[in-house]
């Protein structure tokens, strides 16, 4: 009797060991159709490869989206731009042999990384359950954690708490955006950078302050690759300034100036006296309040913020289109080491001037008025 | 035990410590991959096979079960871990139940199974649910024959990217939303432009690459994007704040190739040119780009972000003999950059017939004085915006509408919502009405919760006034106007509450102020019981706002009419030590951004910590701040 159950618990065990066996093999062959370097492919544990399969295979639609229409559309201008040159048809891409199709992979790779340079961030798609289905592979630089870590995980799951609702908002497809709206948001996400910039473990993370910018894609079908194509910065705490067209001004936490460095005066008029006490929100364009507002309430949930580009009032009359970058600079107090520091809780912008000075003649706003009659 | 204890921390993550859930759970996953978490080498793959069960927030909570039992039987056959060592160590330091993290991991993996099996083209038509190897099996064909159709190079590769080049190329430019551009400093020459440049300005890659910017630029921008081009600002002073002080770093960086390369920011506008005339491919090309130069060019604004980046003429093929020796003429610099459209600009108008707007914005004090006029207003209002600047909107009001708008004045003040006027009668400069009809709201500090102005979106009913319909009138107007005519000062004093001595004439400009004063004072009543969230770090700001405002009102007015009256109010001053918070919380439709809405009651999850002490600090003196208000006799307007 007992001999008996040890035997079927033993072709059991067996079968059992079959199956995983099986299982493990496709689980490696799955693996190695992955476009990634053989030793990641060996090291990917099961949950891990069917997350990056699917990554791959939702890529794959999605692209097919987005390249398809594109293909088309510079397929045909290369067409023209061939005509235009009177060079011999050559029948678009069939003609061209492997060694152009490698240059212009070369040439592509290069102006992605030329973008992704400019644009000081990672490139991340988003699924509309939050899903990160793709990170462009630069991530690890300003994450610390690699592409194939996060692939396919979920972004709730690396996100501060408090910024999950807005982030569910911008996912959600709206009917604005089928319209294509922009997206802009900031948000705080686990980085697991030391401040040398090494990568350390998700142990240690610390929260980094991104600002995303992006695009909804959306899918009639299959609709589950409809998703968000967002370009991250994370916002850096230290600006190489430009010697002109910057200047920095500090802030209390209401917005209103507490210091701001001479430059201004040359770019906005205003001396650096005057403007203390002064909130920012009446030196700006009105229409730009909520902008204002949102970069405010940014930098007040999670200490960092980008505004976007908003209109300053030049002393005496016109306005300058602005770009500010902001932090809060957390409250020193006196301490052994250095008795006499005290700064309070404060916000730091620097304000990059993009445009000239519109309409110098037009005065907009009271204070410009009263200005003039000052003089 | 410490883990333990970091997974009960888990779910308060907003402290600022993210990182220990995570570590709880993941080592229960079992996968192949266990072993390796021992070895340092592979400390990419601890992350791997660190997954979170769920993807809600706050799922570590399992863990009110205390017993440590050992697995039993039917573990063996699911377990497939190779090191029975990791085992023992899981037992000692997580208190849950095998069984459970076991479950959690079968379900996750059901999971993706699930989701993979939506993914496979081949699966989908399945009415019954496939087992994992046949899915698995499945997803492997599903690859093949991706592969297949798509050849891509990156395998043959070092380093093969998960997607194809030139797929990702397409997907940066999508989400990038403009064109790259790299443009030599000295000539201005377009060394290299992207293919998105096309759907942008309309002009193809081959128009472009090999000309000079300054072609395509208006010819008021030159100037300034020869300057951000200019050689002396590639060596970047770099002036690092340190976040920690707030101090300024400067540090004069030496010149060095390397240095160069880092590339100094640069960010600007500056007006190009956009191709209106879609290129066709026939003759009349040519034609076109010939007489480009005699039509009206069009612009539009560009937004243009990159960096300054040198390379070495020896790996360039330069036009002129580059020699590596020279140390000035063997880089060449360019700038690298990004250009997208600015959608805010206002379209550029050349020689367009203008549409008269309807539409202009302006900004009120809490008094009702503008404090901003937009100039849209000029074409329809007749006044330039220095006309209006610092006198009352009371003033402009047709008579009948003045209890209305006062009487929304009031309610704009004491609420978050927008307030939408009837329509009401403004005087134009020329002794004329339009009729307009306004969007108000309460601008609110977020961090203060004043109120710093409000803000009014003004849309033109008509031009005039006589031949409104009674479709476009609100209802209420007409019923108003009607009774308010006969006794038309007693129902102004009846409204608005003035307590001034009857038969005393009442100015137009005075009810602005008179609605501010009402304001203060039931703030000053409410104060103690209200919560001020005021900085306590505000520098004294009462003065500034205070002087100005006097001379303003010192101000003649133009187009002045009797109504007029140069008060001496400084009612402009917010009001000190009193928080706008009011009993009247409203709203379910928040139009404000609000700290409170958005965070939720208390400011406690606040990731900076200090912020969160300074909020608490500036409840507890808030009292401390009423001390040093406004003297409240000079506010009110005396006759």
């Amino acid at each position: 009797m007992k001999a008996d159950k040890e035997k079927r618990r033993m072709i059991s065990r067996d079968a059992a060991r079959r199956r995983r066996r099986v299982e493990s093999e496709v689980f490696a062959e799955l693996s190695r159709l992955l476009p990634l370097q053989q030793s990641v492919q060996d090291h990917l544990d099961k949950p891990s490869v069917i997350r990056l399969t699917l990554s791959y295979i939702r890529m794959h639609t999605l692209l097919k989206g987005i390249t398809g229409k594109k293909a088309e559309a510079s397929h045909a201008v290369k067409c023209e731009q061939v005509m235009e040159s009177g060079e011999e048809w050559r029948g678009c891409d069939r003609g061209r042999d492997d060694e152009e199709k490698k240059t212009d992979d070369v040439e592509a790779s290069e102006e992605t990384n030329m973008f992704l340079r400019i644009l000081e961030g990672f490139l991340i798609v988003l699924s509309t359950e939050g899903d990160m289905i793709y990170l462009s592979d630069n991530v690890s630089k300003y994450m610390g954690l690699t592409q194939t870590e996060l692939m396919g995980h979920n972004i709730f799951e690396f996100t501060h708490p408090c910024d999950h609702e807005e982030i569910r908002n911008n996912l959600r497809l709206t009917a604005e955006v089928w319209c294509g709206a922009k997206r802009d948001f900031v948000m705080r996400i686990k980085g697991a950078l030391t401040h040398r910039g090494r990568s350390s473990n998700l142990k240690s993370a610390t929260w980094k302050v991104l600002h995303c910018q992006g695009r909804a894609k959306v899918c009639v079908a299959p609709s589950s690759v409809s998703c968000l194509l967002l370009t991250c910065q994370p916002l850096p705490l230290s600006h190489t300034l430009l010697s002109t067209h910057t200047f920095t001004s500090q802030h209390s936490m209401d917005m209103r100036f507490t210091y701001c460095d001479q430059r201004i005066t040359l770019l906005l008029g205003y001396s650096t006296e005057e403007l203390l006490g002064r909130s920012i929100y009446d030196l700006c364009h009105t229409l730009d309040t909520n902008c204002l507002t949102k970069n405010h309430l940014n930098l007040c949930l999670k200490s960092q913020s980008v505004s976007g580009q908003y209109r300053m009032l030049v002393r005496g009359g016109g306005y300058v289109w602005v770009e500010s970058h902001s932090a809060v600079i957390p409250s020193v107090r006196p301490s052994k080491s250095r008795p006499g520091a005290h700064q309070p809780l404060c916000i730091l912008c620097v304000t990059y001037v993009l445009s000239g000075v519109e309409e110098p003649s037009l005065q907009l706003s009271l204070d410009q008025t009263v200005h003039r009659y000052l003089r | 035990m410490s883990a333990r204890n970091a997974a009960a921390g888990g779910g308060d993550r907003a402290r600022g410590e993210p990182a220990e859930d995570v570590l709880v759970e993941e080592n229960q996953s079992g996968s192949v991959s266990l072993p390796s978490l021992m070895t340092p080498s592979s400390a990419a793959c601890m992350s791997l096979s660190m997954e979170m069960p769920r993807k809600r927030k706050g799922s570590l909570d399992n863990q009110d079960t205390k017993s440590s039992s050992i697995p039993d039987a039917d573990m063996e056959d699911i377990q497939n871990r190779s090191d029975g060592e990791d085992q023992n160590v899981k037992i000692k330091c997580f208190r849950e139940p095998h069984s459970q993290i076991e479950k959690r991991r079968r379900d996750k993996m059901n999971n993706l199974i699930d989701e993979l099996s939506a993914m496979i083209p081949t699966c989908n038509p399945m009415s019954r649910k496939l087992d994992k190897l046949t899915v698995l099996r499945m997803a492997v064909q599903h690859l093949k024959s991706l592969k297949g159709s798509a050849s891509s190079f990156s395998e043959a590769n070092f380093k093969p990217s998960f997607l194809p080049n030139e797929e990702l190329k397409h997907l940066v430019l999508k989400a990038a939303d403009g064109f790259l551009f790299v443009v030599g400093c000295d000539r201005g020459k377009i060394v290299f432009v992207s293919e998105s440049v096309t759907k942008i300005l309309n002009y193809s890659r081959a128009e472009l690459i090999g000309q000079s910017l300054f072609d395509y630029i208006h010819p008021k921008d030159m100037g300034k994007v020869k300057e951000q081009l200019s050689a002396s600002e590639l060596y970047p002073r770099e002036r690092l704040i340190d976040a920690k002080t707030g101090l300024q770093v400067q540090a004069d960086l030496p010149v060095s190739a390397a240095r160069l390369c880092s590339g100094a920011r640069r960010s600007f506008f500056c007006r190009m040119k956009y191709n209106k005339i879609f290129i066709k491919v026939e003759e009349k090309e040519f034609q076109a780009s010939t007489s480009k130069k005699k039509e009206s060019q069009k612009y539009c604004t560009v937004h243009c972000t990159g960096y300054m980046r040198s390379w070495p003429t020896s790996h360039l093929e330069m036009d002129g003999d580059g020699e590596p020796d020279k140390q000035d003429s063997s880089y060449y610099s360019c700038l690298v950059a990004v250009g997208r459209i600015h959608s805010h600009s206002s379209p550029q108008v050349n020689g367009e017939v203008r549409v008269k707007p309807i539409e202009f914005i302006t900004r009120f004090a809490m008094d009702g004085k503008f404090t901003f006029v937009d100039q849209r207003a000029t074409t329809i209002l007749g006044y330039l915006p220095q006309e209006l600047l610092g006198t009352s909107c009371y003033e402009y009001f047709h008579q009948d509408d003045l209890p209305h708008l006062a009487d929304k004045h009031r309610k704009v003040l004491r609420s978050k919502d927008k307030i939408e006027t009837d329509c009401y009668k403004f005087k134009t400069k020329f002794g004329s009405f339009v009729t307009l009809q306004s969007q108000w709201f309460s601008f609110v500090n977020p961090w203060t919760k004043e109120v710093e102005y409000i803000v009014s979106t003004n849309t033109v009913i008509s031009y005039d006034p006589g031949r409104t319909s009674r479709s476009e009138v609100k209802s209420e107007l007409s019923s108003s106007s009607k009774t308010s005519e006969e006794d038309g000062n007693k129902s102004l004093q009846v409204i608005l509450g003035i307590s001034t001595t009857p038969g005393a004439m009442i100015y137009a400009g005075s009810i602005g102020t008179q609605i501010a004063n009402e304001l203060l004072d039931f703030n000053r009543m409410n104060s103690s019981s209200s919560s001020g969230s005021i900085s306590p770090f505000s520098l004294p700001q009462d003065k500034c706002p205070q002087t100005h405002n006097q001379i303003s009102n010192n101000m003649p007015n133009g187009g002045a009419t009797d109504m007029e009256i140069p008060g001496k109010s400084s009612s402009e001053d917010e009001p000190q030590g009193a928080a706008f918070s009011g009993g009247e919380s409203l709203m379910v439709e928040n139009s404000q951004l609000d700290l409170d809405s958005v965070v939720g009651p208390g400011l406690s999850s606040l990731s900076n910590d200090e912020a969160a002490m300074a909020v608490i600090m500036s409840l507890l003196e808030t009292d401390t701040n009423l001390g040093e208000a406004v003297d409240f006799e000079e506010m009110h307007w005396s006759s």
